[in-house]
């Protein structure tokens, strides 16, 4: 069939089966303890999760009602940077709604990752059901699919979603199912591409000819082959999703206003880089954060998981 | 399985088109019939002319020189061609000699010169015209106007270079070449100013105000507000049915600190619809006092003891009367909590939602109005008069009083029955008007003759960088270089560079002075008026302006069945607010 | 091969029916009509009927897609909504724009990146290789917006009155300009395809000036360059880096590597000798792929640094509700897309035949 439609080279992927030999798992965890990369990504991640549960505890201020008697766009005030005690802390300044930048970001952190962590899991579960559609089943329909996910793949993704988000009306819900649907057909030609690399080699033939059942052999055999690329791609697909979603929301097509949404934050202040920057600067570092995180984390799951795996 | 998703695209198919709203189609009716204009009919023209110049012997021995011989006039057989909503506004328009235009109106019309001053309203040459069939695509390829710049080079998507033009009639050019250009973000626009490269912006960001009045190398050029942001809340929803919900909400906004955090300094807090520069309109009277306290009791008594849920819903798009949308929105969000009302934010994209709220669709919004001419029409009727539904249920007596105040000539009239407006609106509160925001250029310290025009009328002929070039940068590039057809201000700008009417706004004002006319005066009842044109003038192709330029130029606009009436699809919608119906229309 | 390209092309077609399709069905489905668009506060229901009616808008949408389709098929794009100009024309003043500026990204990104991706796979394992690639990771982090608008306001603002000031936006500075070829070599009477490929090249400003040997406008026309394509550049850059290192590592531990080495070749004899020839292949593999991200890069970031592209024309016409040009400029960004994807499959064919015989 149609392999050649792959934009990753099925040829590595063919090769991922012969990769595990003795107890992989426990290689693979001490090649990702010697990662750095890893290291690092897993730190900052932690931390990042930590801030998301305990935000209310962190944040001293509401991050949605506007304060009184606070400056607007105020800079930040901080007592151990000089700013007198008699005035409230604000560690990243006031925003141009009179409220705690600091305690909005903290805030940020949880609808970041939620959003990360539903969009991928949602395209991750269609893409990977597509995929096994198409690779198993072949013929008429592994061609409809296929050229189904080309088209969607015709377009750059994130304008795509812009259109998607246009069409639905703006609004987070929104915005995640179109970031969730635009990244659908990379989690369909990875599943599909382990699919057809299992179904031809000798085992699965024999397990077929000796009559396993389709479920069988889909648990057995093609699921445990394909999850080390749909990991490796899902850490890193979490990291593209939350810059999409900041995208979107700049563009005022996500998060709905008040939400603390650093996209959003960083689109409402647009026009303040050169005269408020600590209000672009701070939602900016926070993204670049969050969004680093997954990537160190998904640079070194891949490393550790399969030095060949060549998908950018 | 591809048989499934085959029925799925059928069904998808099916859906798209029970979408689609089955077409009704009904060509553009011919109500009136139109006295044939010039080319069909040099006849009758001649013979008008005859009775013209005898009528007026001595003055005028210019028409009998001609050269063409016939002179046009275009006029409706009565004032009857128009409709309810669009009533007829003239009777007719005619060249009585080579430099003289008389026109004819059905009602008096207090907007009239300002209306021969807009942009839309500029004179092109006839021949032209007939040539081009006054589509404004073929017009912009090659401008031809009367004005101090012509077109040198239009780069689409990056500039658009005017030279000035060497015969120009009026004060010369002080530079040889003005580049207009364009981006969105006024960030990028300001970096622009302060990196060096560009000479004058428009609208700098609220923010940035501040800090460029502060740069010595710059200066600031502020508008006089002409606008108006408000809450509208449409009577039909409930519970804004309750006049007394309304007058709550009314109470409940502190305007004050509005204006104060998300407004440049210049802007006013919003006392009536009209700003204080709208004469007659504007009056002394004052809006409810921001009271938090009255407000609950209001609201208790109306029934609402613990308030209720409400939709806010606006559109994210910057505008002078609303410089940061979302920001103002969240603060009024706020604000009504106080009094035990939750507003649910929606915003919504920009034309749908126009459409919605014009429909009549929203419970409740944040919208504005930034005026295309300094008069209380251009605020009252199109928003309170009868045809308008974004509030619901028409309020009648307002209606009335409006329509009342649209008609008549006599300022002190017609501030009588503004005042009465103003109360109406006080009474009923369809709007809370909240700000009358401004704008406000940027230019290089060193730029003579800068300026910032209220109705965004910038001149270059005026500015002088003290070098070769004068580089202004706007907010977005315009659609065409022919106006009659046009609806926005950067293409406005662009056009008035180019193009002159037979009156003009005064640079930097509201007021207007003779630029094709040379002078110009009505007659005592203001339903005739009478234009000298000025002598002379060459139109860039080397033609010189005379009267059928001008008939010409309007009757391609007021005569739907004019051949060079085409013009853009939309029609002239200018036109339509200034003049009524058009002649065979009855929309323009 | 011929056999393989032509079944690839075969399947490109009912590709692009979908990206017809779909093109058409998002513009009709967005909310808002181009006739309120352009009235903005002005909108009245009234205003719009005949509008409508003029352009079809009120037929059902499988007429107009029909009709659509249709013209298409004649290679006719439709006029503009807006400002009533071909859309042939308007892709043939905006398309160069982009193009250079995706190939701009393009070089910096393969330079840099391949630069960092060698020094971190010598240094394997070390701080040096960490810190590069961390760095590489904190550029495909970063918001594009972001990095547009921090670098304009490093090199146009703080670096205003030093050598090493950029200009933060715009094509060529205030005042060049050419004559457009068309016009140069007579030939505004030319219409169809001779008029839209040297509209093409007259609006590139790197090629027309090249051709009309204006050195100083090719100088100007790359110095306004620089910012937009580092801008562009950042994320295929990191992209690019990590790729190479992680492909080079592989080569490094193969045991022709050791076998030279063992003999005692020089280490960087060995590196670019042999182990950065075979790296090389999926490196180019993937600079190809990232040409794809590159030009929706290249489509966001011309608003941030107000250029004549591609992706400016499109925000005002998505704004503006204007069906012709968002059909248009979608489809030929989706068929440039496409194209290049087409290429990297056959370059897939070319290096590794055994996909040939899938």
């Amino acid at each position: 069939m149609t392999a050649t439609a792959e934009r990753i080279p099925t040829s590595a992927l063919a090769s991922a089966p012969a990769l595990s030999q003795r107890s992989p798992l426990s290689d693979t965890l001490r090649k990702l303890r010697r990662h750095r990369s890893f290291q690092i990504g897993f730190v900052l991640l932690s931390l990042l999760v930590l801030i998301a549960i305990f935000a209310d505890v962190i944040a001293p201020f509401d991050p949605i009602r506007p304060l009184s008697g606070v400056k607007r766009r105020d800079t930040p005030c901080i007592h151990l940077l000089g700013c007198p005690p008699s005035q409230p802390e604000h560690l990243m300044g006031i925003d141009g709604n009179n409220r705690d930048l600091f305690s909005r970001v903290i805030h940020g952190s949880r609808l970041s990752l939620q959003i990360g962590f539903t969009t991928t899991l949602f395209a991750l579960i269609i893409g990977s059901l597509l995929g096994a559609i198409a690779g198993y089943a072949g013929g008429w329909s592994d061609n409809i699919i296929m050229r189904v996910m080309d088209v969607v793949l015709a377009f750059p993704s994130l304008l795509l979603a812009i259109a998607i988000v246009s069409v639905l009306g703006p609004g987070l819900i929104n915005a995640l199912l179109a970031i969730g649907i635009v990244s659908i057909p990379i989690y369909a030609r990875l599943f599909r591409a382990s699919v057809l690399a299992v179904k031809g080699q000798e085992y699965v033939t024999a397990a077929r000819a000796v009559g396993g059942s389709g479920m069988r052999l889909l648990f057995r055999h093609i699921l445990p082959n394909a999850l080390t690329p749909i990991v490796v791609q899902g850490t890193l697909g979490i990291a593209t999703a939350i810059l999409e979603a900041a995208a979107l929301s700049f563009l005022g097509l996500g998060a709905e206003v008040p939400k603390p949404e650093w996209g959003l934050m960083l689109g409402e202040e647009r026009n303040s880089v050169f005269n408020a920057p600590h209000l672009v600067f701070f939602p900016g570092v926070a993204i670049m954060l969050t969004v680093l995180s997954f990537n160190l984390l998904g640079d070194g799951l891949r490393d550790a998981l399969d030095p060949r795996l060549r998908i950018a | 399985m591809h048989r499934t998703i085959l029925s799925l695209l059928v069904v998808l198919l099916i859906a798209l088109a029970a979408c689609g709203t089955p077409s009704t189609p009904s060509a553009p009716t011919s109500a009136a019939t139109t006295q044939p204009s010039a080319p069909t009919a040099a006849a009758t023209s001649a013979a008008t002319r005859a009775a013209t110049t005898a009528a007026t012997t001595a003055a005028t021995s210019a028409a009998t020189s001609a050269p063409t011989g016939n002179l046009m006039k275009v006029a409706a057989p009565d004032c009857n061609y128009g409709d309810k909503d669009n009533p007829a506004g003239i009777k007719s328009i005619e060249a009585t000699d080579k430099y003289t235009v008389v026109f004819t109106l059905c009602h008096q019309n207090p907007t009239f010169a300002q209306a021969v001053a807009f942009v839309t309203n500029s004179i092109q040459e006839k021949a032209i015209l007939d040539q081009t069939k006054g589509d404004s695509a073929e017009l912009s390829k090659k401008p031809n106007g009367t004005g101090p710049w012509m077109l040198k080079e239009w780069a689409h998507g990056d500039h658009i270079t005017f030279e000035a033009n060497p015969n120009y009639w009026g004060t010369k050019p002080k530079v040889k070449t003005v580049i207009l250009r364009w981006s969105k973000e006024a960030a990028q626009r300001l970096l622009e100013l302060q990196s060096g490269t560009i000479d004058g912006m428009t609208n700098i960001a609220v923010d940035d105000i501040a800090n460029v009045q502060k740069d010595a190398k710059l200066k600031v050029f502020p508008r006089n507000p002409l606008t108006i942001v408000y809450l509208g809340m449409n009577n039909t929803k409930k519970p804004f049915d309750n006049e007394k919900v309304r007058q709550a909400i009314a109470m409940a906004v502190d305007r004050k600190r509005i204006v104060d955090n998300f407004y440049p300094a210049g802007s006013l807090v919003a006392e009536q619809f009209a700003p204080p520069a709208i004469t007659p309109g504007h009056n002394a009277s004052k809006w409810y006092n921001y009271d938090v306290a009255a407000a609950k009791k209001m609201l208790a008594d109306a029934g609402f003891p613990n308030g209720f849920d409400v939709e806010l819903s606006y559109r994210e798009v910057t505008r002078v009367y609303l410089p940061s949308p979302g920001k103002v929105a969240q603060d009024l969000q706020a604000q009504l909590k106080d009094i035990g009302i939750n507003v649910k934010l929606t915003p919504v994209e920009s034309s749908a939602f126009i459409q919605s709220v014009r429909a009549g669709e929203r419970t409740m919004f944040l919208l504005g109005w930034g005026a295309d001419y300094p008069d209380a029409t251009n605020f009252y009727d199109t928003h309170f008069s009868a045809a308008i539904k974004q509030f619901g249920t028409v309020y009648s007596d307002l209606a009335q009083e409006i329509s009342a105040g649209g008609s008549i000539f006599d300022p002190v009239e017609r501030q009588k029955h503004y005042d009465k407006v103003n109360d109406l609106i006080k009474q009923h509160a369809p709007v809370v008007p909240l700000a009358h925001g401004t704008s406000a250029d940027a230019f290089k310290a060193t730029v003579q003759g800068a300026h910032a025009s209220p109705i965004e009328n910038e001149k270059f002929v005026v500015m002088d960088p003290g070098k070769a070039q004068l580089v202004y940068m706007q907010n977005a590039e315009p659609g065409t270089l022919w106006c009659a057809d046009e609806e926005d201000g950067e293409t406005f700008r662009a056009c008035l560079q180019i193009y002159e009417g037979l009156l003009t706004f005064k640079v930097g004002s509201v007021d207007v002075e003779p630029a094709l006319a040379e002078s110009f005066k009505s007659s005592t009842d203001g339903m005739t008026w009478t234009f000298n044109l000025r002598k002379g003038v060459k139109f860039f192709s080397g033609h010189e302006l005379d009267a059928n330029d001008v008939v010409a130029s309007y009757e391609s606009q007021w005569n739907a069945k004019s051949p060079n009436h085409t013009g853009e699809k939309l029609g002239y919608t200018y036109f339509g607010s200034f003049f009524g119906a058009c002649l065979n229309g009855p929309k323009c | 091969m011929a056999q393989f390209i032509l079944r690839r092309l075969f399947f490109l077609i009912p590709v692009l029916i979908g990206i017809l399709f779909v093109t058409f069905a998002l513009a009709r489905l967005i909310p808002g009509d181009p006739c309120a668009a352009m009235l903005g506060e002005r909108y009245t229901p009234e205003k719009c009927v005949n509008f409508r009616i003029i352009y079809g808008l009120d037929d059902p949408l499988p007429v107009q897609f029909l009709r659509y389709l249709a013209q298409v098929f004649q290679g006719n794009l439709g006029n503009s909504i807006r400002t009533g100009r071909s859309v042939t024309d308007i892709i043939s003043e905006r398309l160069p724009m982009t193009v250079e500026l995706t190939i701009g990204a393009m070089l910096f990104a393969t330079s840099v990146g391949v630069l960092f991706g060698i020094i971190s796979a010598v240094r394997h394992n070390t701080s040096i290789d960490a810190a590069t690639m961390i760095g590489a990771n904190i550029g495909v982090s970063m918001p594009v917006f972001w990095i547009g608008l921090m670098l304009a306001y490093v090199f146009a603002l703080v670096l205003r009155d030093t050598p090493f000031f950029i200009p933060p936006s715009g094509r060529l500075t205030a005042g060049l300009s050419m004559t457009p070829l068309l016009q140069e070599w007579n030939l505004q009477d030319a219409n169809g395809l001779v008029a839209f490929v040297v509209g093409l090249i007259s609006n590139s400003v790197i090629l027309h000036s090249l051709i009309s040997g204006k050195l100083h406008i090719l100088k100007d026309g790359l110095w306004h360059l620089i910012l937009p394509s580092l801008a562009v550049g950042t994320i295929p850059l990191a992209i690019i880096a990590r790729l190479t290192r992680s492909s080079l590592l592989d080569v490094l531990h193969q045991d022709y590597i050791r076998t030279a080495r063992a003999k005692g070749l020089p280490s960087r004899w060995v590196l670019f000798r042999h182990a950065l020839r075979s790296a090389l292949v999926p490196i180019v593999t993937i600079i190809g792929l990232q040409i794809g991200s590159l030009l929706s890069g290249a489509v966001l970031t011309e608003t941030v640094f107000a250029l004549p592209g591609i992706g400016t024309q499109l925000v005002t016409a998505i704004e503006g509700r204007d069906y012709p040009i968002v059909q248009g400029f979608t489809i030929v960004v989706a068929v440039v897309f496409a194209s290049v994807n087409i290429l990297v499959d056959l370059s897939y064919a070319y290096l590794d035949p055994r996909i040939r015989v899938q």
